[in-house]
């Protein structure tokens, strides 16, 4: 599947049109090894030299190629945005698992399709490109891919229930962007707060209906 | 899948997602998990010098010979063989890979672009360079190492 | 996703009314369940194969090793 998706340019403020795709592969992995972390690592140093670690990001050592086993597993669904012969982010589902059912009181039990991991390249995010004296390049992307995540749940009759551990320093982006409700933390995880979508919180997201 | 195409929606997501921190999955485990990774990437690396080497010799090529056989930079085989640290690039490993027949995923993490997850196949490229030695003809043994790995790297 | 492709199943009573059942639990269709467990026995079995063990594990953190056929 690929697909064209609108994400902002910072520089001209203007809506571009990226690529999302499902056909993620070991070289797309490679290329965020390659491409990313370098950066990501440069800037977790500049901001621990600052002082700033809290501002360091807890990802700073990811790495996406441990995942290639993961591609061949169908329960897993991958997907990517590319735009200028780039990548800018990638996201890793799970459409059956052990986190793949609802907490939220209203809708425990119920199936969800779970995220497992979201990451946008570090040139789009403002806290890193702040440590290195830039500004970010592209907006929306993170959007776009739980956007695609609530969309593979409706496929996969979920009616749009999504749910997902937030690392600390993006729980007000899941909250706040996306509509989440945060349920609890959770032990499992590395007390991480769990959020999900109801439907109704998944359609709201969709059509941005306020 | 239908996406919103509405260009308000994007607005709006985009004033909510400019100031935040997008992602998810575990927080970072501890630098020890790291260091144990790079000695783990040396020993798979070590597999890969063997592996190409072997290859080489059984087809009873020079390097220059095995570059264009590959289709590959002749200096960039010689980084591979010499040079521990040296990266080859995705293509280079592709072609290595078509050339040999195993699956391209598999020697990108023997050649250190990908990281592994799987024990068996860290222990199965320790036992293979610990057979392969550094003589001129290739001994049976050596024949027979070879043929048994390529056999396990095809058929996981 | 990719195009599909339709099979007729046989089950037993039991085997439908537990369809049933769990897809009433899990809000999802019985093909989607259908589809669900198929891809939990594969990530079950791609793991089993690696050499890794499936275990569950109780409220008093006691482990018991889950024999998959």
């Amino acid at each position: 599947m690929k697909t064209r998706v609108h994400i902002i340019d910072n520089i001209s403020g203007k809506p571009v049109e990226a690529e999302l795709f499902d056909e993620v592969t070991v070289e797309h992995f490679i290329e965020t090894q390659q491409e990313w972390r370098p950066i990501v690592l440069k800037a977790a140093r500049q901001l621990a030299a600052r002082g700033s670690h809290q501002l360091i990001p807890q990802h700073f050592h990811w790495d996406w190629t441990a995942k290639a086993p993961e591609l061949k597993v169908l329960a897993n669904a991958f997907y990517g945005v590319r735009y200028e012969n780039k990548l800018q982010g990638l996201m890793k589902l799970e459409t059956v698992g052990q986190f793949c059912t609802c907490r939220l009181p209203e809708q425990a039990g119920k199936a969800l399709i779970y995220v497992d991991y979201v990451e946008v390249a570090p040139w789009n995010l403002k806290a890193l490109m702040s440590a290195l004296g830039e500004k970010p390049r592209y907006n929306v992307i993170g959007s776009r891919l739980i956007e695609a995540a609530v969309l593979r749940s409706k496929e996969e009759d979920c009616k749009g229930r999504i749910g997902l551990h937030s690392l600390p320093m993006t729980e007000s982006f899941y909250i706040k962007a996306c509509g989440m409700t945060p349920v609890g933390r959770d032990p499992a995880k590395q007390n991480l707060l769990w959020l999900e979508h109801t439907p109704e919180q998944a359609d709201k997201f969709l059509t941005g209906a306020r | 899948m239908k996406f919103n195409s509405d260009p308000e929606w994007l607005k709006r997501q985009a004033a909510l997602e400019d100031n935040c921190f997008v992602s998810v999955g575990g927080l970072v485990s501890a630098v020890e998990d790291l260091e144990e990774q790079t000695q783990r990437a040396t020993a798979s690396r070590t597999a890969f010098v063997s592996l190409l080497n072997l290859t080489r010799r059984e087809h009873k090529l020079t390097w220059e010979q095995f570059s264009q056989k590959l289709d590959v930079d002749l200096a960039e085989l010689i980084e591979i063989e010499n040079d521990e640290t040296y990266k080859p690039t995705p293509r280079t490993v592709t072609k290595i890979a078509h050339f040999l027949h195993v699956p391209p995923e598999k020697l990108f993490v023997l050649s250190g672009l990908a990281r592994a997850h799987d024990r068996q196949f860290q222990e199965a490229a320790l036992r293979f360079a610990a057979r392969s030695q550094p003589v001129k003809a290739l001994s049976s043994e050596e024949h027979e190492a070879l043929k048994e790995y390529v056999k396990f790297l095809c058929e996981r | 996703m990719a195009d599909k492709r339709t099979m007729t199943l046989n089950l037993t009573d039991q085997e439908m009314s537990l369809l049933e059942e769990l897809s009433a639990r899990k809000d999802v269709s019985k093909t989607a369940l259908l589809r669900q467990a198929l891809r939990l026995y594969q990530m079950v079995e791609a793991r089993l194969s690696r050499g890794e063990k499936l275990f569950f594990e109780d409220e008093e953190k006691k482990k018991a090793e889950l024999m998959v056929v």
